[in-house]
């Protein structure tokens, strides 16, 4: 049996870049089977934003001008920044990324994973690769559709001369960039606070209520949140009330290349965290 | 050899054979200040490997450290050479079925086991061949298509057994795996690690049944509170016991106390006594390969007619039983 082994499993020479995509691909499609399938909640966090967008088009009066798309535009800038990114996107990360490795520690099936030739650190990678799938599909879609559900109530004509000739799908373009970096960043941010904190609820406050107060924080410390980057790449800016303390915002050169670097260090210490990680579920 | 007596030998194997065994050197696993396994030294070559001990002498933990689940607190360990922190190469040629009864959500058992080969980098093809190979050797291919979450006890010792042994290994751990099988399934089960025994295999498989490690294994290890008291071929280890605990030998034989008589000359003999039904002569001996010759000649010259000659308490569970004292089976 020892010598068929040897013939079956993959020859060390095929082992590096080919060998490990497949490995990833396999983590991937494992963790989509098991994973996400019956995620309920998520569904219907993704859903929420399209329910307030539906009401303005259902409810009479609730657009004034329907030839004016500025109002929409700055309608759905308001959801966008205060609901959809605040808040939908940043629950269904902590849900989605906090869990990633907290939820086969609890249903006690890590050890599969570590049981096979695959290198943890690969391990940490294809399954923040699946989170980040995951929720930019989800939430990508519900920044599109929320996005053209705003235009709804509006005159054909109108709406089609902004998104065609005026700057309609660069303003789409840029919410589903600032969807795919918020992926990236609390996903990171998430999955990193799942290795150190067994539970990922305080952590989550503890951003949520520091990413909530952003807009009071000095210009220094709005630099030591991720929202400050993200709205900064938004397209169409909102008030933060009389309150908030103004900021020079970071330019898409700095945000961007900041926000993937943070994702690639937290993902990377990550990587290192799981090196060490010895199963014992007793303890969880 | 009971351990403390010749440890060092058992440690410290060439190089070429420690590419062919799981060797233990100096290993302790404390978790906290609780005990797990302390100062053990073993070295494990080819064939069934029983590893024997009451319910929390550290069974599990030597099992999870061998496949790197968990680290030692001190000492080395290798497998076939590898160590256990080298995931990549150790499950090329490492199995493990787990004592967790647990299993990824959703998933049918032939998924379950596809789904982790093309995880260890197998090809689509390949993998779905290695699986149905692998559901067939345990008895699930009806069961294939069905939900684990829906299989018996049993069912799910088995897939676990399936998955451990689907890509292969030369290496099979399995911590507790006749646990929850018919008798019937057991019998296949024990059949199974024979065969793929005598292809060479390393089968480490831990029991606290007793009989069951006596029935399959070629050599035992003993653990008791986190120590190995005794490893080796159960003879053997009976052999060096000898001194304190005198190997019992049951003759039956036509004039038993002529037998006893005669036995007793020797001054290796420390008992003998007839059995109740007048047919045969238990005898306690310091020597047993002194006293089987003894015997012959003792048989040779008065002509006993002798029907049967057997060790009384040469088997695991008198080990067991002298060396940890208590009941292996109800531990």
């Amino acid at each position: 049996m020892s010598e068929t082994a040897s013939a079956a499993v993959p020859a060390p020479s095929s082992l590096p870049w080919g060998h490990w995509w497949r490995q990833v691909r396999a983590v991937l499609r494992l963790e989509l089977r098991k994973g996400f399938r019956r995620s309920w909640g998520l569904y219907l966090l993704a859903l929420s934003p399209l329910f307030i967008l539906l009401l303005r088009t259902i409810i009479p009066d609730a657009v004034r001008d329907p030839g004016d798309v500025s109002g929409a535009t700055e309608f759905y800038a308001g959801v966008y920044q205060a609901f959809i990114l605040r808040i939908v996107i940043f629950l269904a990360c902590v849900a989605i990324f906090g869990n990633l490795i907290r939820r086969e520690t609890l249903d006690r099936s890590l050890h599969y994973y570590f049981l096979s030739p695959l290198r943890r650190e690969l391990l940490v990678a294809a399954k923040y690769l699946t989170g980040l799938l995951v929720s930019f599909v989800l939430f990508g879609a519900t920044t599109v559709i929320a996005f053209f559900l705003a235009y709804l109530p509006h005159e054909s004509t109108a709406v089609q001369q902004f998104m065609l000739h005026g700057s309609g799908f660069g303003h789409l373009a840029s919410y589903l960039l600032v969807t795919f970096l918020a992926c990236v960043g609390y996903g990171a941010v998430f999955l990193f606070f799942g290795f150190f904190f067994k539970s990922p609820a305080l952590p989550a406050l503890a951003v949520f209520g520091w990413e909530g107060i952003h807009f009071l924080l000095p210009p220094l410390l709005k630099k030591a949140s991720v929202i400050h980057y993200l709205q900064s790449l938004c397209p169409v800016p909102v008030s933060e009330g009389p309150l908030a303390l103004l900021a020079d915002a970071p330019s898409p050169w700095v945000a961007i290349p900041g926000l993937l670097l943070l994702a690639v260090l937290l993902v990377a210490i990550s990587a290192w965290k799981i090196r060490g990680m010895e199963i014992s579920y007793e303890e969880s | 050899m009971i351990a403390g007596a010749t440890a060092e030998s058992s440690a410290a194997p060439g190089a070429a054979g420690a590419d062919r065994r799981v060797v233990f050197e100096n290993v302790s696993k404390f978790y906290g200040d609780v005990l797990g396994i302390n100062r053990v030294n073993l070295s494990i070559p080819p064939g069934i490997t029983g590893l024997v001990g009451p319910n929390g002498s550290g069974k599990t933990t030597l099992m999870n450290l061998m496949v790197g689940l968990i680290r030692p607190s001190r000492g080395r360990i290798s497998v076939l050479g590898m160590s256990p922190d080298d995931a990549e190469r150790l499950f090329r040629r490492v199995g493990y079925a787990s004592q967790y009864d647990a299993f990824p959500p959703g998933l049918t058992g032939y998924q379950f086991i596809e789904s982790y080969l093309r995880v260890h980098g197998f090809a689509v093809k390949e993998a779905e061949t290695l699986a149905w190979k692998a559901l067939e050797r345990a008895g699930l291919v009806d069961a294939a298509g069905r939900k684990v979450a829906g299989y018996s006890k049993g069912m799910r010792q088995r897939v676990r057994l399936a998955q451990a042994i689907a890509h292969q290994p030369s290496v099979l751990v399995l911590d507790e795996p006749l646990n929850g099988l018919d008798p019937m399934a057991r019998a296949e089960a024990i059949a199974l690690f024979r065969e793929l025994a005598d292809g060479g295999l390393h089968v480490i498989v831990s029991s606290h049944i007793l009989h069951e490690v006596d029935l399959i294994s070629d050599q035992v290890v003993l653990i008791n509170g986190g120590y190995v008291v005794a490893e080796g071929e159960i003879a053997e280890v009976r052999d060096e016991m000898e001194e304190q605990h005198p190997v019992q030998v049951l003759i039956r034989c036509d004039r038993p106390s002529l037998l006893a008589s005669r036995v007793f000359e020797q001054d290796h003999v420390v008992e003998a006594r007839i059995l109740e039904d007048g047919r045969g002569l238990l005898v306690r001996t310091r020597d047993a390969d002194r006293f089987h010759l003894v015997l012959n000649e003792i048989v040779l010259g008065s002509g006993l007619a002798v029907e049967a000659v057997a060790p009384a308490d040469a088997d695991v569970h008198a080990v067991y039983q002298y060396l940890i004292g208590s009941n292996g089976e109800k531990s």
